[in-house]
């Protein structure tokens, strides 16, 4: 008797290692996973409720979490404050999509031909290069802030589009997580594909992108909010008011909105990082499941 | 056609499509990133002035760096609390991703939307979501280290142990958002070992904490050396990491100014660079003895 309860809640022997639906052995998982998801839920909860709080709650001490008097006013100040500006605002949202569209495109081709020849390909160069790759990954990119600008100026690049999107091409994180996914996959696959005639842009396309594409997926949240959520660029580079990003903007009006009134910039603050978060959190939750999508088809057993 | 073919041997063929497939790749990297990182070097050996002509510069040797580790009297303790802060994170970091990562490996229902919400950390820990966090005082619990038995407790700690301790239960909460990535590069690891050498211990008579030791954290240990890198890497780069702070304020700084903003920049770089090399030494001996 006290056995087959033992065995109830044990339960991997008899229901064998890949469950169906729910069984109470499931139970002592959700235990653990669920006070720590439930933790790691807070941030976000966080955002969506300092967005409706009204002006005593966002100042209340000590702080507290959850809205109590949800209001519209925060939203509502940051939109009349939006209609009173000279540019329409579309046009940075305009902006900033196809910036963010052009650079995780281009900069997932960029880093993954590049982590490929690096991963799978014979060549000199190759440990140098990868050993430059990780030192530029750890140095402090404010450090070179000054330096790229004169880069940026030689090019003849200031006050374009493509200012905003060339600097990023080349990620140094990109490469490094891309490389180190590829080289989990066995080069016997590859090797296969070559018996088989395939050229190296066909391998490329054909059988190690759809390999890594867990990574990649990761890759694109990384850079989509890299280039969404940039607002230095514009603040740099950029003289002309018509191409200046939607997050510059934002954080223009929530800056003179401080300036004139502490309390009102608060509010609008809160409702504009809701409003530049929620891009990224749809991103993330179309690509998901790509990333969690089993990465274990190595195709070798 | 033929000839020039057969002119150019296989492995030139080979080196040349290696090339071919990363050229893109070097030439914004040196133009945007290892030109930049040069020409920093360059002004920290110098006094850097911007002028309405450009930029003047006056060679001064190291007397940048000398003035960061002798003269200033903030940078060295930034960068030492950065230190420490940093070599508690790892730890944590690792192990919590790593359990994290095991659990969700496991079968049960709902996995998808666990995997999901441990995941979510990439998009918090960027952009304006942690900004706004920090601004409003939630990425640190106060409280705890308030609580009159605790203070008490740290306060008994020799002092080398005192500001590590604070740290970590100050702010736990950000050292756990911080597991993301972290998180997949185990779980894919964990999904790569192959199911039939567990079978295999199981029949040899293995508990699963035996296997676990002798089968699982072996597999891990690139897995661990990957994301130890990658850990210390957003720690260190996480915009509202005081020191980065530190520098951006002084390059635009009147007393400040880039030449010694860049040579800041190198010294923290070079921190950056042991605390890697240690977790790195570290976890590369734990691999080896391992794999003997």
């Amino acid at each position: 008797m006290r056995k087959n309860w033992f065995r109830r809640f044990s339960g991997v022997r008899n229901r064998g290692i890949n469950p169906q639906g729910f069984h109470i052995s499931q139970l002592k998982f959700y235990l653990v996973l669920l006070p720590l998801a439930a933790f790691m839920l807070l941030p976000i909860v966080f955002i969506f409720s300092s967005a409706f709080k009204p002006p005593d709650e966002l100042f209340a001490y000590p702080p507290r979490f959850f809205v109590v008097n949800p209001t519209l006013k925060n939203f509502t100040d940051l939109f009349s404050k939006m209609s009173s500006s000279g540019v329409p605002v579309s046009r940075y949202l305009f902006n900033s999509i196809v910036i963010t569209l052009v650079a995780v495109a281009a900069s997932i081709f960029v880093s993954s031909t590049a982590a490929y020849a690096l991963s799978k390909k014979r060549f000199k160069l190759k440990q140098t290069l990868f050993a430059v790759n990780t030192v530029a990954l750890m140095f402090v990119p404010i450090a070179v802030t000054i330096p790229r600008f004169l880069v940026i100026e030689r090019l003849n690049l200031l006050d374009t589009f493509w200012v905003h999107i060339l600097p990023g091409l080349a990620m140094p994180v990109g490469l490094f997580l891309l490389k180190q996914f590829m080289d989990s996959i066995p080069n016997e696959v590859i090797e296969a594909a070559q018996i088989d005639g395939a050229s190296d842009l066909q391998i490329y396309w054909r059988i190690i992108l759809p390999m890594i594409r867990p990574a990649i997926a990761t890759i694109a949240i990384l850079t989509f909010q890299a280039a969404w959520n940039n607002a230095e660029t514009s603040t740099l580079y950029i003289n002309t008011e018509s191409l200046k990003t939607f997050a510059f903007y934002l954080s223009t009006l929530t800056t003179t909105a401080t300036g004139a009134n502490a309390v009102a910039g608060q509010g609008i603050a809160a409702a504009a990082a809701l409003i530049m978060f929620l891009p990224n959190l749809i991103i993330f939750i179309f690509l998901q499941s790509q990333v969690m999508s089993t990465m274990s088809h190595s195709g070798l057993k | 056609m033929t000839i020039l073919r057969r002119a150019i041997s296989l492995r030139l063929r080979e080196a040349l499509h290696g090339y071919g497939f990363i050229a893109l790749w070097i030439v914004g990297f040196s133009l945007f990133t290892l030109f930049p990182l040069i020409e920093t070097f360059r002004y920290s050996l110098h006094q850097v002035t911007v002028t309405a002509e450009g930029i003047r510069l006056d060679f001064v040797q190291w007397a940048n760096y000398t003035r960061a580790l002798f003269t200033d009297p903030n940078f060295i303790e930034l960068v030492i609390g950065y230190a420490i802060e940093t070599l508690v994170s790892v730890p944590i970091v690792l192990i919590f991703s790593m359990i994290i990562a095991l659990f969700l490996n496991l079968n049960f229902k709902f996995k998808g939307l666990f995997r999901t919400i441990f995941f979510l950390p990439v998009v918090i820990t960027s952009g304006p979501v942690i900004r706004e966090l920090t601004a409003q005082g939630a990425t640190s619990a106060p409280g705890i280290a308030n609580i009159p038995a605790v203070a008490e407790f740290i306060a008994q700690l020799p002092r080398t142990l005192r500001n590590p301790t604070e740290y970590l239960l100050t702010s736990f909460i950000l050292i756990l958002w911080f597991s993301g990535v972290q998180i997949l590069i185990y779980l894919s690891s964990l999904q790569k070992v192959d199911k039939s050498i567990y079978e295999a211990a199981a029949i040899d008579g293995a508990s699963a904490w035996e296997a676990y030791w002798k089968i699982t954290l072996p597999s891990l240990s690139t897995a661990n050396i990957v994301n130890a890198v990658y850990t210390v890497i957003t720690l260190s780069h996480f915009s509202e990491n005081k020191v980065i702070q530190y520098v951006y304020n002084q390059t635009y700084a009147v007393q400040g100014g880039i030449g010694y903003a860049s040579a800041m920049a190198f010294l923290y770089f070079a921190v950056m660079t042991v605390l890697l090399g240690i977790v790195y030494l570290f976890l590369a001996q734990q691999a080896k003895r391992e794999r003997n």
